[in-house]
Protein backbone atom coordinates (compact mmCIF):
# COMPACT_ATOMS: atom_id res chain seq x y z
CA UNK A 1 0.00 0.00 0.00
CA UNK A 2 1.00 3.33 -0.79
CA UNK A 3 0.87 6.48 2.01
CA UNK A 4 -0.25 9.64 1.26
CA UNK A 5 2.96 11.73 1.37
CA UNK A 6 0.28 14.96 1.47
CA UNK A 7 2.33 16.55 -1.16
CA UNK A 8 0.64 17.51 -4.15
CA UNK A 9 2.42 16.96 -7.26
CA UNK A 10 3.21 20.38 -9.25
CA UNK A 11 0.66 20.53 -12.64
CA UNK A 12 2.44 19.07 -15.64
CA UNK A 13 1.45 20.70 -18.46
CA UNK A 14 2.97 19.74 -22.12
CA UNK A 15 4.72 23.26 -23.62
CA UNK A 16 4.81 24.01 -27.59
CA UNK A 17 8.14 23.71 -29.72
CA UNK A 18 9.24 26.63 -31.77
CA UNK A 19 6.68 29.05 -30.27
CA UNK A 20 6.96 32.60 -31.49
CA UNK A 21 8.53 35.54 -30.18
CA UNK A 22 7.72 38.80 -30.93
CA UNK A 23 10.11 40.77 -33.44
CA UNK A 24 11.30 44.39 -34.22
CA UNK A 25 9.86 45.11 -37.88
CA UNK A 26 9.81 47.97 -40.07
CA UNK A 27 7.83 46.93 -42.92
CA UNK A 28 7.95 48.57 -46.19
CA UNK A 29 4.73 50.27 -47.96
CA UNK A 30 3.21 46.80 -49.21
CA UNK A 31 3.93 44.79 -46.23
CA UNK A 32 7.33 43.30 -46.81
CA UNK A 33 10.04 43.56 -43.88
CA UNK A 34 12.70 46.12 -43.91
CA UNK A 35 13.90 45.64 -40.91
CA UNK A 36 14.31 43.17 -38.55
CA UNK A 37 15.48 43.72 -35.03
CA UNK A 38 17.41 46.47 -35.98
CA UNK A 39 19.47 45.02 -38.60
CA UNK A 40 18.59 45.43 -42.51
CA UNK A 41 16.97 43.06 -44.68
CA UNK A 42 19.41 42.36 -47.72
CA UNK A 43 16.97 39.63 -49.20
CA UNK A 44 13.27 38.54 -48.93
CA UNK A 45 13.77 34.74 -50.12
CA UNK A 46 10.33 33.77 -49.89
CA UNK A 47 6.86 34.67 -48.56
CA UNK A 48 3.67 32.74 -48.02
CA UNK A 49 -0.01 32.96 -46.07
CA UNK A 50 -0.86 30.69 -43.39
CA UNK A 51 -4.77 30.68 -42.93
CA UNK A 52 -6.33 28.18 -40.26
CA UNK A 53 -8.78 27.67 -38.30
CA UNK A 54 -10.99 30.13 -39.54
CA UNK A 55 -13.66 28.40 -38.41
CA UNK A 56 -12.88 28.89 -34.78
CA UNK A 57 -13.02 31.31 -31.72
CA UNK A 58 -9.08 31.88 -32.38
CA UNK A 59 -8.22 32.03 -35.91
CA UNK A 60 -4.58 32.04 -37.57
CA UNK A 61 -4.07 34.43 -40.10
CA UNK A 62 -0.23 34.98 -40.98
CA UNK A 63 1.88 36.32 -43.74
CA UNK A 64 5.45 34.91 -43.68
CA UNK A 65 8.74 36.02 -44.91
CA UNK A 66 11.89 34.05 -44.85
CA UNK A 67 14.44 36.53 -45.28
CA UNK A 68 18.40 37.22 -45.12
CA UNK A 69 19.68 40.06 -42.89
CA UNK A 70 23.01 42.54 -43.88
CA UNK A 71 24.71 39.99 -41.35
CA UNK A 72 23.84 37.03 -43.19
CA UNK A 73 21.86 35.54 -41.23
CA UNK A 74 18.75 33.85 -42.52
CA UNK A 75 15.84 33.90 -40.24
CA UNK A 76 11.72 33.42 -40.61
CA UNK A 77 9.31 36.34 -39.51
CA UNK A 78 5.51 36.74 -39.53
CA UNK A 79 3.10 39.73 -39.38
CA UNK A 80 0.25 38.27 -37.47
CA UNK A 81 -3.30 39.86 -38.94
CA UNK A 82 -5.29 38.94 -36.04
CA UNK A 83 -3.35 40.76 -33.83
CA UNK A 84 -1.33 42.79 -36.26
CA UNK A 85 1.67 42.32 -34.60
CA UNK A 86 4.95 40.99 -36.04
CA UNK A 87 6.95 37.45 -34.63
CA UNK A 88 10.13 35.63 -35.77
CA UNK A 89 9.33 31.50 -35.68
CA UNK A 90 11.84 28.83 -36.14
CA UNK A 91 10.95 25.33 -37.65
CA UNK A 92 8.42 27.24 -40.08
CA UNK B 1 -24.63 -4.96 11.74
CA UNK B 2 -24.35 -4.09 7.85
CA UNK B 3 -25.02 -0.52 6.74
CA UNK B 4 -25.34 0.69 3.22
CA UNK B 5 -25.22 3.98 2.64
CA UNK B 6 -27.68 5.03 -0.86
CA UNK B 7 -26.83 8.83 -2.75
CA UNK B 8 -29.62 8.36 -5.21
CA UNK B 9 -28.65 9.69 -8.89
CA UNK B 10 -25.24 10.07 -7.40
CA UNK B 11 -23.75 10.64 -11.18
CA UNK B 12 -26.06 13.33 -12.03
CA UNK B 13 -25.34 15.08 -8.32
CA UNK B 14 -21.53 14.90 -9.16
CA UNK B 15 -21.79 16.34 -12.46
CA UNK B 16 -24.30 19.47 -11.12
CA UNK B 17 -21.76 20.37 -8.69
CA UNK B 18 -20.05 22.73 -10.78
CA UNK B 19 -23.34 24.08 -11.66
CA UNK B 20 -25.81 24.27 -8.21
CA UNK B 21 -28.30 26.24 -9.86
CA UNK B 22 -29.44 23.65 -12.35
CA UNK B 23 -30.31 21.25 -9.29
CA UNK B 24 -33.46 23.13 -8.58
CA UNK B 25 -34.46 23.39 -12.53
CA UNK B 26 -35.45 20.45 -14.58
CA UNK B 27 -32.29 18.79 -15.21
CA UNK B 28 -30.86 14.81 -16.38
CA UNK B 29 -28.19 13.21 -17.27
CA UNK B 30 -27.77 12.63 -20.25
CA UNK B 31 -27.43 9.11 -21.87
CA UNK B 32 -23.96 8.57 -22.76
CA UNK B 33 -22.86 8.67 -26.75
CA UNK B 34 -23.11 5.25 -28.47
CA UNK B 35 -25.94 4.04 -25.93
CA UNK B 36 -29.38 3.70 -25.96
CA UNK B 37 -30.86 7.29 -25.96
CA UNK B 38 -32.48 6.50 -22.35
CA UNK B 39 -32.40 9.13 -19.77
CA UNK B 40 -29.92 9.06 -16.28
CA UNK B 41 -31.35 10.63 -13.28
CA UNK B 42 -33.39 13.32 -13.03
CA UNK B 43 -33.64 16.22 -10.63
CA UNK B 44 -36.61 16.74 -8.35
CA UNK B 45 -37.97 19.78 -10.26
CA UNK B 46 -37.87 17.35 -14.10
CA UNK B 47 -39.76 14.26 -11.45
CA UNK B 48 -42.24 16.81 -10.72
CA UNK B 49 -42.99 17.83 -14.51
CA UNK B 50 -43.02 14.58 -15.42
CA UNK B 51 -39.93 13.30 -16.54
CA UNK B 52 -38.24 9.77 -14.76
CA UNK B 53 -35.32 7.68 -14.81
CA UNK B 54 -35.06 5.34 -17.90
CA UNK B 55 -37.43 7.47 -19.89
CA UNK B 56 -36.39 7.93 -23.70
CA UNK B 57 -34.69 11.15 -24.23
CA UNK B 58 -37.77 12.26 -26.81
CA UNK B 59 -40.49 11.30 -24.81
CA UNK B 60 -39.05 13.38 -21.72
CA UNK B 61 -38.03 16.33 -24.09
CA UNK B 62 -41.58 16.20 -25.06
CA UNK B 63 -43.15 16.22 -21.47
CA UNK B 64 -40.61 18.58 -20.42
CA UNK B 65 -39.44 21.26 -23.30
CA UNK B 66 -37.14 23.21 -20.36
CA UNK B 67 -35.33 19.98 -19.53
CA UNK B 68 -31.45 20.61 -19.01
CA UNK B 69 -29.46 17.49 -20.37
CA UNK B 70 -26.38 17.49 -18.16
CA UNK B 71 -23.09 16.05 -20.19
CA UNK B 72 -21.95 12.79 -18.02
CA UNK B 73 -18.83 13.62 -15.95
CA UNK B 74 -17.56 10.04 -14.76
CA UNK B 75 -14.24 11.62 -13.98
CA UNK B 76 -15.68 13.76 -11.65
CA UNK B 77 -18.53 11.42 -10.04
CA UNK B 78 -15.54 8.86 -9.73
CA UNK B 79 -13.46 11.35 -7.53
CA UNK B 80 -15.78 12.63 -5.30
CA UNK B 81 -17.23 9.24 -4.59
CA UNK B 82 -13.38 8.49 -3.75
CA UNK B 83 -13.42 11.03 -1.16
CA UNK B 84 -16.84 10.05 -0.04
CA UNK B 85 -15.56 6.60 0.61
CA UNK B 86 -12.48 7.97 2.30
CA UNK B 87 -14.18 10.20 4.41
CA UNK B 88 -15.82 7.24 5.72
CA UNK B 89 -12.96 5.26 6.01
CA UNK B 90 -10.80 8.12 8.06
CA UNK B 91 -14.47 7.67 10.57
CA UNK B 92 -13.34 3.96 11.22
CA UNK B 93 -15.42 2.13 8.76
CA UNK B 94 -14.31 -0.45 6.59
CA UNK B 95 -16.21 0.14 3.51
CA UNK B 96 -16.98 -2.42 0.71
CA UNK B 97 -18.34 0.17 -2.54
CA UNK B 98 -20.96 -1.17 -4.63
CA UNK B 99 -20.63 1.29 -7.06
CA UNK B 100 -20.97 5.16 -7.42
CA UNK B 101 -24.00 6.39 -4.57
CA UNK B 102 -24.14 3.10 -3.14
CA UNK B 103 -21.77 1.23 -0.44
CA UNK B 104 -21.71 -1.26 2.61
CA UNK B 105 -19.97 -1.14 5.79
CA UNK B 106 -19.93 -2.76 8.71
CA UNK B 107 -20.87 -0.67 12.07
CA UNK B 108 -19.63 -3.98 14.47
CA UNK B 109 -15.88 -2.46 14.70
CA UNK B 110 -16.85 0.93 15.62
CA UNK B 111 -20.50 0.29 17.63
CA UNK B 112 -18.62 1.10 20.98
CA UNK B 113 -16.08 4.13 19.74
CA UNK B 114 -18.84 6.01 18.83
CA UNK B 115 -21.70 4.60 21.27
CA UNK B 116 -23.67 2.68 19.87
CA UNK B 117 -25.31 1.85 16.24
CA UNK B 118 -27.08 4.90 15.66
CA UNK B 119 -24.46 7.48 16.89
CA UNK B 120 -21.84 5.47 14.36
CA UNK B 121 -24.89 5.64 11.67
CA UNK B 122 -25.05 9.10 12.68
CA UNK B 123 -21.09 9.67 12.07
CA UNK B 124 -21.04 7.90 8.67
CA UNK B 125 -23.83 10.50 7.61
CA UNK B 126 -21.93 13.51 8.68
CA UNK B 127 -18.90 11.78 6.92
CA UNK B 128 -20.79 12.01 3.90
CA UNK B 129 -21.79 15.94 3.99
CA UNK B 130 -25.47 16.72 4.26
CA UNK B 131 -25.12 18.30 0.70
CA UNK B 132 -25.05 14.75 -0.78
CA UNK B 133 -28.98 14.10 0.77
CA UNK B 134 -26.90 10.54 1.54
CA UNK B 135 -29.66 8.07 3.51
CA UNK B 136 -28.50 4.83 5.79
CA UNK B 137 -29.90 1.87 6.06
CA UNK B 138 -28.89 -0.85 8.48
CA UNK B 139 -29.73 -4.39 9.06
CA UNK B 140 -28.09 -8.02 9.94
CA UNK B 141 -28.11 -8.79 5.70
CA UNK B 142 -27.27 -6.40 3.10
CA UNK B 143 -30.50 -6.62 1.02
CA UNK B 144 -32.46 -5.80 3.55
CA UNK B 145 -29.89 -2.82 4.44
CA UNK B 146 -30.23 -1.39 0.83
CA UNK B 147 -33.69 -1.66 1.20
CA UNK B 148 -34.01 0.61 4.08
CA UNK B 149 -31.78 3.23 3.01
CA UNK B 150 -33.26 3.19 -0.78
CA UNK B 151 -36.42 4.48 1.15
CA UNK B 152 -35.27 6.21 3.88
CA UNK B 153 -35.63 9.83 3.50
CA UNK B 154 -32.69 12.01 2.79
CA UNK B 155 -30.12 12.62 5.80
CA UNK B 156 -32.12 9.43 7.94
CA UNK B 157 -30.94 6.74 9.17
CA UNK B 158 -33.22 3.47 9.56
CA UNK B 159 -32.69 0.39 11.36
CA UNK B 160 -33.88 -2.53 10.57
CA UNK B 161 -34.08 -6.27 12.81
CA UNK B 162 -33.31 -9.65 11.68
CA UNK B 163 -36.98 -10.37 13.32
CA UNK B 164 -38.46 -7.24 11.37
CA UNK B 165 -36.41 -7.71 8.06
CA UNK B 166 -39.40 -9.66 6.50
CA UNK B 167 -42.41 -7.57 7.47
CA UNK B 168 -40.45 -4.31 6.10
CA UNK B 169 -39.28 -6.21 3.00
CA UNK B 170 -42.68 -7.73 2.09
CA UNK B 171 -44.76 -4.25 1.10
CA UNK B 172 -41.82 -2.64 -1.14
CA UNK B 173 -42.34 -3.24 -4.88
CA UNK B 174 -40.34 -5.16 -6.72
CA UNK B 175 -38.22 -2.47 -8.49
CA UNK B 176 -35.90 -2.64 -5.49
CA UNK B 177 -34.57 -6.25 -6.76
CA UNK B 178 -32.09 -6.82 -9.10
CA UNK B 179 -34.25 -8.32 -12.01
CA UNK B 180 -34.75 -7.67 -15.72
CA UNK B 181 -37.46 -5.55 -16.87
CA UNK B 182 -38.80 -8.57 -18.51
CA UNK B 183 -38.95 -10.34 -15.30
CA UNK B 184 -40.18 -8.24 -13.89
CA UNK B 185 -43.33 -7.44 -15.93
CA UNK B 186 -43.47 -11.41 -16.06
CA UNK B 187 -44.38 -11.10 -12.19
CA UNK B 188 -46.63 -8.03 -12.41
CA UNK B 189 -48.88 -9.96 -14.81
CA UNK B 190 -48.84 -13.48 -13.05
CA UNK B 191 -50.13 -10.52 -10.00
CA UNK B 192 -46.77 -10.31 -7.99
CA UNK B 193 -46.65 -7.04 -7.45
CA UNK B 194 -44.59 -6.66 -4.27
CA UNK B 195 -41.58 -8.54 -2.28
CA UNK B 196 -43.55 -10.29 0.29
CA UNK B 197 -45.73 -11.41 -3.23
CA UNK B 198 -42.43 -13.06 -4.26
CA UNK B 199 -41.05 -14.22 -1.31
CA UNK B 200 -44.20 -16.45 -0.59
CA UNK B 201 -43.78 -18.23 -4.14
CA UNK B 202 -42.53 -21.74 -3.34
CA UNK B 203 -38.61 -22.04 -4.39
CA UNK B 204 -39.15 -24.76 -7.06
CA UNK B 205 -41.52 -22.82 -9.40
CA UNK B 206 -39.51 -19.35 -9.28
CA UNK B 207 -36.77 -21.86 -10.05
CA UNK B 208 -38.71 -22.77 -13.10
CA UNK B 209 -40.41 -19.97 -14.23
CA UNK B 210 -37.99 -16.99 -14.04
CA UNK B 211 -34.79 -18.89 -14.31
CA UNK B 212 -31.27 -18.23 -12.08
CA UNK B 213 -32.28 -14.84 -12.01
CA UNK B 214 -35.41 -15.31 -10.45
CA UNK B 215 -33.89 -17.42 -7.95
CA UNK B 216 -31.43 -15.22 -6.95
CA UNK B 217 -34.07 -12.41 -6.78
CA UNK B 218 -36.74 -14.82 -4.75
CA UNK B 219 -33.48 -15.41 -2.22
CA UNK B 220 -33.04 -11.68 -1.92
CA UNK B 221 -36.88 -11.62 -1.05
CA UNK B 222 -36.53 -14.07 1.83
CA UNK B 223 -34.09 -11.51 3.07
CA UNK B 224 -30.47 -12.63 1.25
CA UNK B 225 -27.51 -13.91 2.42
CA UNK B 226 -25.44 -12.66 5.25
CA UNK B 227 -22.33 -12.30 3.71
CA UNK B 228 -20.15 -10.11 5.27
CA UNK B 229 -19.04 -6.93 4.17
CA UNK B 230 -15.16 -7.11 2.69
CA UNK B 231 -13.57 -3.86 3.51
CA UNK B 232 -11.68 -2.35 -0.08
CA UNK B 233 -7.63 -2.59 -0.40
CA UNK B 234 -6.51 1.56 -0.55
CA UNK B 235 -6.26 2.39 -3.91
CA UNK B 236 -2.88 3.45 -4.81
CA UNK B 237 -3.13 6.26 -5.89
CA UNK B 238 -0.42 6.85 -8.32
CA UNK B 239 -1.53 9.73 -10.98
CA UNK B 240 0.43 11.07 -13.99
CA UNK B 241 -1.61 14.04 -15.70
CA UNK B 242 -0.62 15.87 -18.73
CA UNK B 243 -2.86 19.45 -20.12
CA UNK B 244 -2.29 20.19 -23.40
CA UNK B 245 -2.25 24.00 -24.50
CA UNK B 246 -5.44 23.27 -26.76
CA UNK B 247 -8.33 20.62 -27.12
CA UNK B 248 -6.47 17.65 -28.81
CA UNK B 249 -8.91 15.54 -30.85
CA UNK B 250 -6.24 13.97 -33.24
CA UNK B 251 -6.16 10.04 -31.96
CA UNK B 252 -1.96 10.01 -32.66
CA UNK B 253 -1.75 13.01 -30.59
CA UNK B 254 -3.45 11.15 -27.66
CA UNK B 255 -1.64 7.85 -28.17
CA UNK B 256 1.68 9.63 -28.11
CA UNK B 257 0.72 11.48 -25.15
CA UNK B 258 -0.40 8.62 -23.57
CA UNK B 259 2.90 6.82 -24.07
CA UNK B 260 4.73 9.65 -22.56
CA UNK B 261 2.24 9.01 -19.68
CA UNK B 262 2.54 5.81 -19.04
CA UNK B 263 6.53 6.36 -19.26
CA UNK B 264 6.45 8.88 -16.10
CA UNK B 265 3.85 6.54 -14.27
CA UNK B 266 5.72 3.77 -14.75
CA UNK B 267 8.77 5.25 -13.09
CA UNK B 268 7.05 6.70 -10.45
CA UNK B 269 9.19 5.42 -7.30
CA UNK B 270 5.99 5.00 -5.45
CA UNK B 271 5.31 2.28 -7.80
CA UNK B 272 8.44 0.28 -5.63
CA UNK B 273 8.63 -2.46 -8.20
CA UNK B 274 4.89 -3.47 -7.90
CA UNK B 275 2.79 -4.67 -11.25
CA UNK B 276 -0.13 -3.16 -12.11
CA UNK B 277 -3.35 -4.89 -11.69
CA UNK B 278 -5.74 -2.39 -12.74
CA UNK B 279 -5.52 0.93 -14.56
CA UNK B 280 -7.47 3.44 -15.55
CA UNK B 281 -7.56 6.61 -18.11
CA UNK B 282 -9.62 9.56 -17.68
CA UNK B 283 -9.71 12.79 -19.46
CA UNK B 284 -11.28 16.30 -19.15
CA UNK B 285 -13.38 17.11 -22.77
CA UNK B 286 -13.64 20.41 -24.04
CA UNK B 287 -17.17 21.97 -23.44
CA UNK B 288 -16.94 21.05 -19.35
CA UNK B 289 -17.50 17.16 -19.49
CA UNK B 290 -15.15 14.33 -18.78
CA UNK B 291 -14.60 10.36 -19.93
CA UNK B 292 -12.96 7.78 -18.27
CA UNK B 293 -12.47 4.11 -18.95
CA UNK B 294 -10.68 1.53 -16.23
CA UNK B 295 -8.48 -1.84 -17.21
CA UNK B 296 -8.26 -4.90 -15.25
CA UNK B 297 -4.82 -7.01 -16.22
CA UNK B 298 -6.04 -10.82 -15.52
CA UNK B 299 -1.97 -10.96 -15.57
CA UNK B 300 -0.44 -8.31 -13.93
CA UNK B 301 2.28 -6.49 -15.47
CA UNK B 302 4.61 -3.50 -15.68
CA UNK B 303 5.14 -4.06 -19.66
CA UNK B 304 5.06 -0.70 -21.17
CA UNK B 305 3.62 -2.52 -24.15
CA UNK B 306 1.35 -4.95 -22.49
CA UNK B 307 -0.47 -1.50 -20.90
CA UNK B 308 -0.34 0.37 -23.52
CA UNK B 309 -2.13 -2.42 -25.56
CA UNK B 310 -4.58 -2.52 -23.28
CA UNK B 311 -5.43 0.90 -22.89
CA UNK B 312 -4.52 2.71 -25.68
CA UNK B 313 -7.56 1.55 -28.03
CA UNK B 314 -9.76 2.87 -25.80
CA UNK B 315 -8.35 6.42 -26.67
CA UNK B 316 -10.47 5.87 -29.93
CA UNK B 317 -13.74 6.05 -28.08
CA UNK B 318 -13.42 9.51 -26.91
CA UNK B 319 -16.19 11.59 -27.75
CA UNK B 320 -14.87 14.54 -27.73
CA UNK B 321 -11.04 16.85 -27.76
CA UNK B 322 -9.31 16.70 -25.14
CA UNK B 323 -8.26 19.43 -22.65
CA UNK B 324 -6.22 17.11 -20.06
CA UNK B 325 -5.48 12.95 -19.63
CA UNK B 326 -4.71 11.69 -16.43
CA UNK B 327 -3.05 7.89 -16.38
CA UNK B 328 -4.06 6.19 -12.73
CA UNK B 329 -2.90 3.11 -11.28
CA UNK B 330 -5.46 2.28 -9.26
CA UNK B 331 -4.55 -1.54 -7.92
CA UNK B 332 -0.74 -2.54 -7.59
CA UNK B 333 0.22 -5.71 -6.67
CA UNK B 334 3.38 -7.09 -5.19
CA UNK B 335 6.12 -7.79 -6.74
CA UNK B 336 6.33 -11.46 -8.42
CA UNK B 337 9.42 -13.31 -9.77
CA UNK B 338 9.88 -12.84 -13.53
CA UNK B 339 12.28 -14.78 -15.87
CA UNK B 340 15.34 -12.60 -16.73
CA UNK B 341 16.20 -12.62 -20.52
CA UNK B 342 20.01 -14.53 -21.02
CA UNK B 343 20.95 -11.57 -23.41
CA UNK B 344 19.29 -7.96 -23.18
CA UNK B 345 17.93 -6.50 -25.77
CA UNK B 346 19.58 -4.46 -28.26
CA UNK B 347 19.97 -0.79 -27.41
CA UNK B 348 19.35 -1.21 -23.43
CA UNK B 349 22.98 -0.42 -22.00
CA UNK B 350 22.63 3.00 -23.85
CA UNK B 351 19.10 3.63 -22.84
CA UNK B 352 19.96 2.84 -19.23
CA UNK B 353 22.91 5.15 -19.85
CA UNK B 354 20.72 8.08 -21.15
CA UNK B 355 18.85 7.67 -18.30
CA UNK B 356 21.12 7.84 -15.77
CA UNK B 357 22.36 10.93 -17.32
CA UNK B 358 19.07 12.25 -17.49
CA UNK B 359 18.43 11.70 -14.06
CA UNK B 360 21.62 13.91 -13.03
CA UNK B 361 20.63 16.65 -15.18
CA UNK B 362 17.44 16.95 -13.41
CA UNK B 363 19.24 16.37 -9.83
CA UNK B 364 21.30 19.42 -10.72
CA UNK B 365 18.56 21.58 -12.40
CA UNK B 366 15.65 20.58 -10.41
CA UNK B 367 11.99 19.28 -11.48
CA UNK B 368 10.68 19.82 -15.26
CA UNK B 369 13.70 20.48 -16.46
CA UNK B 370 14.31 17.28 -18.58
CA UNK B 371 11.37 17.13 -21.41
CA UNK B 372 10.96 15.08 -24.55
CA UNK B 373 9.41 16.53 -27.51
CA UNK B 374 6.53 14.58 -28.29
CA UNK B 375 5.43 14.69 -32.21
CA UNK B 376 1.47 15.39 -32.53
CA UNK B 377 0.80 16.96 -35.90
CA UNK B 378 3.75 17.27 -37.74
CA UNK B 379 1.40 17.86 -41.00
CA UNK B 380 0.75 21.07 -39.56
CA UNK B 381 0.78 24.58 -41.24
CA UNK B 382 1.16 26.28 -37.90
CA UNK B 383 4.90 25.37 -36.74
CA UNK B 384 3.82 25.08 -33.03
CA UNK B 385 1.48 23.47 -33.48
CA UNK B 386 3.69 20.18 -34.85
CA UNK B 387 5.33 19.39 -31.40
CA UNK B 388 4.89 19.26 -27.55
CA UNK B 389 7.35 19.40 -25.00
CA UNK B 390 6.45 17.30 -22.24
CA UNK B 391 8.17 17.33 -19.12
CA UNK B 392 9.78 13.65 -17.75
CA UNK B 393 10.54 13.85 -14.30
CA UNK B 394 11.21 10.17 -13.84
Amino acid sequence: MVSDTGIPRPARSAGRVNEPRSALVEPEFDGTPRIVNRQAVALVREEWHVVERWWTEEPVRRRYFEVVLESGQNTVVFRDEERGAWFTQRGA
Amino acid sequence: MIACLSIPGFELRASLRARPRLALEPAALAPLEGTEPLLGPVTAAAEAAGVKPGMRLGEALAMCPSLTLVEPDPETAEREWEAIVRRLEDSGFSVEPAGPGCAYFETRGVERLYGGLEQALKRALEAVGSSWDPRVGAAERRFAALAAATVARPGQLLVVSDEQSPTFLAPHPLTLLPLETGRRQELQDLGVRTIGGLAALPDASVAERLGADGRRAHGLARGGSKRRVRGRRQPAEIVEFLTFPEAVGNELTLRRAFGALLDQVLARPERGGRFIRKIALSARLVGGGSWRRTATLRDPTAEHARLKAALAPKLAELPAPVLELRLELVDLTESRGMQLELVRPEGAVIRSHLREGLKQVRASTGSGSVCSVVEVSPWSRIPESRALLVPRDE
